[in-house]
């Protein structure tokens, strides 16, 4: 420490007394693997939306009145453009720095909401969800929720034809929800004219709502891997269950924190030179009535749009009420997905009898349940997202819409079962052949303190 | 590695003579905070005027706090209690003597559920009931703003924009005559004087060959090739943009609905279970494009 370093630390440390906190911490172990770095990596790209929010809001107008734009973008001059559009291009084009501004925040959404996908993915794979972990389990899930929320409203915001069409298309689903349809539909938009009110609805909901109930998620999600200590892959001379194994958090684990946090962003800032994220400036303002050709959604709705596009035709009333399509395909399927995998800690509990806390991963082939559930949920998932590009299938293949529909009807119906039972028999016999079975509580490996294990390993 | 949390260290200990008028007041604070939440969602749903709703939700606020602030006076020993300090900084004294004394470590709880050390005085489960319950139907009251961020439906997606004599006019707003209509091309036209209104949207065909079948409504068809249909898909919303002239199909691109536009905009592929409704089209004496009443069916996907 540097004398003037620590001077400040010492006037800190006599009014807030750090140094045994301090200390706490900064020996605090993290488990090492590479898929643990997946949670930080969406905290980061988080991080960034934040900042990089921060300033398209001082630029963004929240509204759909007509605006005369007079800057330099020769595609727009001298237009009449929706306020919210107008500013997007006044941004992009007349503001130092603003289209790289868009651009970062745009290319760490998709980063954020990938690597919430994978870091669950993990989760679920080496069983981190289980008991006494289900509660932040849920906590992720909710805000996985949210992100896709704060994606969908995010970019809708710049009014381009593609963004209203979404709008469209979300106020639709909205009335799709039995009873009560029409009216939250109405509540939620600000009413019919649902495109020129929802603009500073989904304002408030993407700057406002949902940035303070995912960072207040964040923290509680956080708060309690700190409290509960993180899970570990098996180690050998360590029994997992009564002790964390690790990096401690100064110096190591700090420094790969900070080198991963400057590769991302260095990965982002080049991203925005190569790629040319949301550039609506291509897709024009939205005009009521008309529709582009390529009427897709952003890449974690695809899973959504392929459903709706594939669902068979049906619309009959049932207890009073009207389920169609877009209500079966849009709001049932979805719900029973994330439903299922809510509740699945508990299933796997309770298939397995599986008994007390777990600290230690699997490999996810020895749970046949877990291998065969995940694979046909992802697989179903990535199915349907395959449909939502069935018009570009369609015109680069030659062969006909009707037909690429029919065949992801199908698939999406036929290929995730054969394939969750394929890998719940492989996973089976792979057991059987090693004379293990699902073991079905974790115990400890051994009784030695800390001090010995230490001692032991010395040697 | 269980730490004890030391107990609490109590100075001074008065235990209060629970009377009835305290229950009493309890009971009333509760009730009061009923009857102004309530009043406050009845008055704000009737629209009266603020000072009416304002004053009641001022009412319900200042009687909870009263009907808590009564409840643990008179239910809870008043106690004073001591906290040690972390080390003072004198000011002639060391700094090295900071020991890891921290109070706020986490630790273990002492026992099972003590969490709380100083308790009520006797159990009085009625009481406690009626603040809960007046909190939660406060809480719930504050719903009653939802209403205030969007109208009543209606008819507004019932009913569009549409009427007995309005003329179809294009984007630009220009009344159209049959000649105007290219075959086999589609216009997008709009109610004169209401162009933007998504839900009265309407697409203009010229059928390239075939003539209309039923179900069309040939009534509404002019000159046995110009039909007009609701351009707002019926199946989630998007505006059915696209026509392929081979088989006389509407096409929306959003989910892929097709429909047959001669005969009455039948869905015959994709996810749409209903046709398009047709709009009543006619000529007026100058010959100019008219509609003849609002659609006489539900315009767009699905609702209730």
């Amino acid at each position: 420490m540097t004398p003037l370093f620590a001077l400040l630390f010492d006037s800190l440390d006599e009014r807030l007394h750090l140094r045994a906190p301090g200390r706490k911490t900064a020996n605090k172990v993290f488990p090492d693997h590479w898929s643990f770095l997946l949670g930080e990596v969406a905290l980061f790209a988080l991080v960034v939306l934040v900042l990089t929010g921060f300033f398209l809001t001082m630029f963004y107008r929240p509204s759909t009145d007509p605006v005369l734009y007079t800057g330099d973008s020769e595609l727009y001059a001298g237009r009449v453009l929706p306020a919210a559009f107008e500013s997007i291009v006044r941004l992009s084009s007349d503001v130092t720095g603003g289209l790289f501004m868009r651009r970062l925040h745009r290319g760490a959404s998709h980063l954020f909401i990938g690597s919430i996908v994978l870091h669950m993915l993990r989760v679920l794979l080496t069983g981190a969800f289980r008991r006494p972990r289900e509660l932040n389990y849920l906590a992720g899930i909710g805000l996985l929720t949210l992100a896709f929320a704060a994606g969908f409203t995010g970019y809708s915001l710049p009014y381009d034809q593609l963004a209203g069409t979404g709008i469209r298309i979300a106020f639709s689903e909205l009335l799709s929800f039995p009873y009560i349809g029409d009216q939250l539909a109405f509540w939620i938009f600000g009413g019919t004219a649902l495109t020129e009110a929802a603009i500073p609805r989904f304002f408030v909901f993407h700057v406002m709502l949902l940035p303070a109930v995912i960072l207040g998620g964040v923290a509680v999600h956080l708060a309690i891997v700190v409290r509960q200590r993180h899970t570990q892959f098996p180690r050998a001379g360590v029994d997992g269950h009564r002790f964390v194994v690790g990096k401690p958090l100064w110096p190591i684990q700090f420094a790969v924190s900070t080198t991963l946090i400057l590769w991302i962003g260095g990965v982002l800032a080049l991203s925005a030179v190569l790629i040319p994220w949301s550039d609506v400036l291509i897709v024009g303002p939205y005009r009521p009535g008309e529709v582009g050709n390529n009427a897709q959604p952003d890449w974690f709705l695809f899973w959504l749009e392929g459903a709706l596009r594939i669902f068979p035709p049906i619309e009959f009333g049932l207890l009073g009420f009207v389920v169609s399509g877009p209500f079966v395909a849009g709001i049932v399927m979805p719900g029973l997905i994330f439903g299922g995998l809510a509740v699945y800690p508990w299933v796997e509990r309770h298939v397995y009898g599986l008994k007390g806390d777990w600290h230690v991963l699997q490999n996810p082939l020895d749970i046949p349940l877990r291998a065969a559930v995940i694979l046909g949920t992802f697989s179903f998932v990535l199915l349907l997202s395959m449909a939502a590009t069935n018009d570009i299938i369609a015109v680069l293949t030659r062969i006909r819409i009707e037909a690429v529909t029919w065949f992801f009807r199908i698939t999406c119906l036929l290929v995730p079962p054969l394939l969750a039972g394929a890998i719940f028999r492989y996973s089976t016999r792979r057991l059987a052949r090693r004379g293990l079975v699902v073991a079905d509580a974790e115990t400890a490996t051994d009784d030695r303190t800390a001090s010995e294990v230490v001692a032991r390993q010395a040697r | 590695m269980a730490e004890q949390e030391p107990p609490l260290q109590v100075l001074s200990r008065r235990v209060p003579e629970t009377t009835d008028t305290d229950e009493a007041i309890v009971v009333t604070a509760a009730v009061v905070t009923v009857i102004g939440a309530v009043g406050f969602v009845i008055a704000l749903l009737l629209s009266s005027p603020l000072w009416v709703y304002g004053s009641l939700l001022a009412m319900a606020l200042f009687a909870l706090a009263t009907g808590i602030r009564r409840y643990f006076a008179a239910g809870f020993p008043d106690v004073e209690a001591i906290e040690p300090r972390a080390q003072p900084v004198g000011a002639r004294q060391d700094q090295d003597n900071h020991d890891g004394h921290d109070d706020h470590e986490d630790g273990a709880t002492a026992g099972a559920g003590a969490i709380a050390e100083v308790h009520s005085v006797g159990r009085r489960p009625f009481l406690t009931r009626m603040l809960l319950g007046a909190g939660g139907v406060f809480a719930v009251s504050l719903l009653a703003l939802v209403p205030s961020l969007g109208p009543s439906p209606g008819d507004a997606l019932v009913t569009t924009r549409w009427t007995r004599g309005r003329r179809l006019v294009t984007s630009g707003g220009m009344p159209l005559r049959p000649d105007d209509i290219v075959t086999g091309g589609i216009n997008t036209v709009w109610p004169e004087g209401a162009i933007g209104d998504e839900y009265s949207a309407v697409i203009l065909v010229r059928l390239p060959g075939e003539a209309p079948q039923p179900p069309t409504r040939l009534e509404w068809v002019v000159n046995d090739e110009l039909i007009a249909y609701s351009k707002v898909c019926t199946h989630a919303g998007c505006p059915v943009g696209l026509f392929r002239e081979r088989d006389a199909a509407l096409f929306c691109p959003c989910h892929q609905s097709t429909f047959d536009a001669a005969r009455g905009a039948i869905p015959t592929f994709g996810p749409t279970a209903r046709a398009l409704p047709q709009l009543p089209m006619g000529l007026d004496d100058e010959g100019y494009l008219i509609a003849l009443g609002d659609f006489q069916a539900q315009v767009g996907p699905a609702f209730g």
